[in-house]
């Protein structure tokens, strides 16, 4: 049919050359999506999406001791560690009562087919010893993969025997990062409000313990109203309110040696000071007149400067981890919202637009979440948002919720529970997920509770 | 005037060419030339028929496995008829040739596939063969494996030393009636570059020990037996359900497992899974270890059928937690 032997059958081939030249960029896309190199001879790959998220089961046999008063140490010691793991919500510790073999011998391979049976998935052994001498005591522990049959971790620690509950702390925060591959938040401690009398003569004291409520002790005396306890992302450094006779003092609180700086008198704050994340500079908001403004001190030379001049309320100012943002409260659009604005003051971003009214936002330590209270219809719950202002999520709800502190690896959040009546606040923890609400012992009621950084990066 | 003459005569002249191009063909549609779509192998059987099947019955047929796809000859045969000979130069063997069988079998001739020929396997109906040899097909069914392939293209070149025949096709019940190949080839000037085009064809032909033109399902490029939808539905549910991904760990969203395990005909593992990425942190680490596990706890894999070994043996896996802690 065509005349492909023609001159002119010649010359349009020419052009029709260059007519393919021409389209040729679009066909190479095509071509690099349809018609590449011949696809893998392997077989397709199978994705699986859907896990089935549970605590790990985990067995926890004694650490054994060389003598009854260390065996007996090492039973207390597994058993802060399970408790720990347990409240974390990620693990499962099996009942001992369960087990099998009974360990004797920690530096051996453990038999695996006997944790098997019991669906253990990992092991933890351990040991006490007393060195010669000093009578210090020598903690060593071992994980093991029950099912993959292999060694995960293990660490030696020489203290003195005192110390013997935060050695358990340190090696549950080991298991949980091991196994979770997130940062552990046992071994830190708690600052919190503790409330005693009646609702109307609230004795309010500074108290601080262990996370899991262990060893309170008490910080002041209680003859100031003592308000809102925030922790320094980066020490064992905290800075607090408390009224006096006159006006409400900040102060600098050094919790090792309880060395107290005043930081200064602040008329009209309603809220301490947060820390900046590199410990130099506090942010807080002051009231002046009908409005309240934003201010960033140097902790060093006092020097105080203003982020923000506005006609509305900008309250209860927070540092992101990076330490280059500040979220904040204001009801500059009309009802209290949470918004972002770079360190150095200037123009704020709003992240929140859901009903009700949003306070008290707090940073998380991982900087995915900002958590807030938000209070609507008589209810007042606690909830994150991402500062991009997606993920937004309410992870409790109830007549009266407050007060949220982060774990210092930001999984876990802390937050006061006060359930109204002659009753009084509670602490609580739960996972940012939602999951896994428990409420943290506390000797009386307590409140504002601050979540200090891990003491042994500190 | 004389302006007007020339931009009449150019317009005209770049009518005429607009119109040689349209019929030229340069802008002609062009069919969309879309490889074949990969078949999924589908039974339906219904609950009579299973039921059936499971009872049996005695004057059934014998029932035989399809037989695989081969179009040449893979080895060099000891014996060419050179009745048969069509070019007179040496066999070019394929890479991809298995050793030669140990019985010197008789040249066997290459039958042509009708062209009418159906894609659907016909397991009973036999190949062309000569007749007063071994039935080679007899021969290859003992040891073949169903594999999918696709229908050759009749345009396809064929072996060298293969003779380009005609087949009968068989209509007769009787599954082990034969037809005798015609022992003289047909030249035919139409399918010369078929003769020319070897070297393509010797990469393209399946080789075999005998060869064997019964198309089964799949494509040419259906290489290997795959998983049906069933069975990887069951696999990844069973997985699932051992896979405990730590939540809440940084990037736990974002982290995934890509791993390679092989089982063996008890449906257990053959060797640990072998992990395909780098566990750069502490998470990353902790994700690979969940996945492990679950491979691992999970083991036999009761839902792949023994038959089907080759589509099981190794499966490549992607744990991804995106879906499950994504938001």
């Amino acid at each position: 049919m065509n005349n492909r032997n023609s001159p002119s059958s010649w010359m349009l081939s020419r052009r029709r050359l260059l007519t393919v030249a021409g389209l040729s960029a679009a066909g190479l896309t095509v071509a690099g999506v349809g018609g590449g190199p011949r696809r893998s001879l392997a077989a397709p790959r199978v994705t699986i999406t859907e896990g089935n998220v549970q605590p790990i089961p985990i067995a926890l046999p004694d650490f054994l001791g060389g003598t009854p008063a260390d065996s007996e140490l090492g039973r207390n010691m597994t058993q802060v560690i399970s408790a720990d793991l347990r409240r974390c919500g990620l693990f499962a510790p099996i009942d001992p009562a369960a087990f099998i073999e009974k360990v004797t011998n920690t530096d051996a391979v453990p038999n695996y087919p006997n944790w098997r049976a019991i669906n253990a998935q990992a092991l933890v052994v351990g040991r006490l010893r007393r060195q010669g001498g000093d009578g210090r005591l020598q903690t060593e522990f071992r994980l093991w993969d029950v099912i993959e049959g292999k060694y995960l971790a293990g660490q030696q620690f020489v203290t003195t025997p005192e110390s013997w509950r935060r050695i358990a702390h340190i090696i549950a925060d080991l298991i949980y990062e091991r196994l979770t591959g997130d940062t552990g938040y046992f071994d830190t401690r708690i600052v919190f409000v503790d409330e005693t009398g009646p609702r109307d003569r609230r004795v309010k004291r500074l108290a601080i313990m262990d996370q899991d409520g262990a060893g309170v002790r008490y910080l002041t005396h209680g003859q100031d109203l003592v308000l809102t306890p925030r922790f320094s992302p980066s020490s064992q450094e905290l800075a607090y309110m408390s009224y006096g006779q006159g006006d409400p003092k900040v102060y600098l609180l050094k919790v090792e040696t309880l060395d107290r700086e005043i930081v200064g008198n602040f008329p009209g704050m309603s809220f301490s000071p947060r820390f900046s994340p590199d410990n130099r500079r506090v942010v807080m908001s002051l009231q002046q007149g009908g409005n309240s403004n934003i201010f960033v001190m140097d902790l060093q030379s006092k020097a105080t400067t203003r982020l923000t001049d506005t006609a509305a309320i900008d309250t209860a100012p927070c540092y992101s981890p990076a330490g280059d943002r500040i979220c904040f409260e204001s009801d500059r659009g009309g009802s209290q919202q949470i918004y972002i604005m770079p360190a150095s003051g200037g123009p704020a971003e709003r992240i929140t637009f859901g009903e009700g009214s949003y306070s008290t936002p707090v940073w998380s330590p991982r900087g995915d979440f900002i958590a807030f209270t938000r209070i609507g219809q008589g209810q007042f719950a606690i909830g994150v948002i991402k500062p991009d202002k997606s993920g937004e999520r309410i992870i409790t709800e109830g007549y009266h919720n407050e007060g949220p502190t982060w774990a210092p690896n930001g999984r876990v959040l802390m937050f006061f529970r006060d359930p109204g009546g002659n009753s009084g606040p509670s602490l609580y923890t739960v996972d940012v997920t939602g999951r896994n609400e428990q409420r943290v012992p506390t000797p009386s009621f307590a409140s504002d509770p601050a979540w200090s950084p891990l003491l042994t990066s500190s | 005037m004389r302006t007007g003459l020339t931009i009449s005569a150019v317009g005209h002249a770049t009518l005429l060419a607009w119109a040689a191009l349209l019929a030229s063909g340069l802008f002609a549609a062009k069919p969309l030339d879309t490889p074949p779509t990969e078949s999924m192998p589908i039974d339906i059987v219904s609950a009579t028929e299973l039921s059936q099947l499971r009872a049996g019955k005695l004057d059934a047929p014998k029932a035989e496995k399809p037989k695989p796809l081969v179009e040449k000859i893979a080895d060099a045969k000891p014996q060419i008829n050179p009745a048969q000979k069509v070019v007179d130069k040496p066999e070019i063997v394929s890479s991809f040739a298995p050793a030669p069988t140990p019985p010197p079998e008789p040249k066997v001739v290459e039958a042509k596939r009708p062209a009418e020929a159906k894609a659907e396997p016909k397991p009973k109906v036999p190949e062309k063969k000569e007749a007063d040899k071994p039935d080679p097909i007899a021969e290859a069914l003992k040891h073949d494996e169903a594999k999918s392939s696709e229908p050759k293209p009749d345009t396809e070149p064929k072996k060298v030393e293969a003779k380009k025949t005609e087949t009968k096709p068989e209509t007769k019940p009787e599954p082990k009636k034969i037809e005798a190949a015609k022992p003289q080839p047909k030249f035919d000037a139409t399918r010369i570059a078929a003769l020319l085009d070897k070297r393509e064809a010797q990469r393209q032909a399946s080789t075999g020990d005998t060869i064997s033109r019964t198309p089964a399902l799949g494509t040419r490029t259906g290489d290997s037996p795959q998983l049906s939808a069933s069975e990887i539905d069951a696999f990844r549910h069973k997985v699932g359900t051992c896979w405990n991904p730590p939540a809440g760990a940084p990037n736990a969203d974002r982290v995934r497992v890509l791993m390679t395990i092989r089982l063996k005909p008890d449906r257990t593992l053959a060797a640990p899974p072998e992990v395909e990425i780098a566990a750069r942190d502490a998470s990353t680490q902790a994700m690979i270890d969940a996945a492990v596990r679950a491979i691992i706890q999970c083991q036999p894999y009761a839902m792949f059928s023994p038959q089907r070994y080759d589509a099981w043996k190794e499966i490549p896996l992607d744990f991804n937690p995106v879906e499950m802690f994504g938001g």
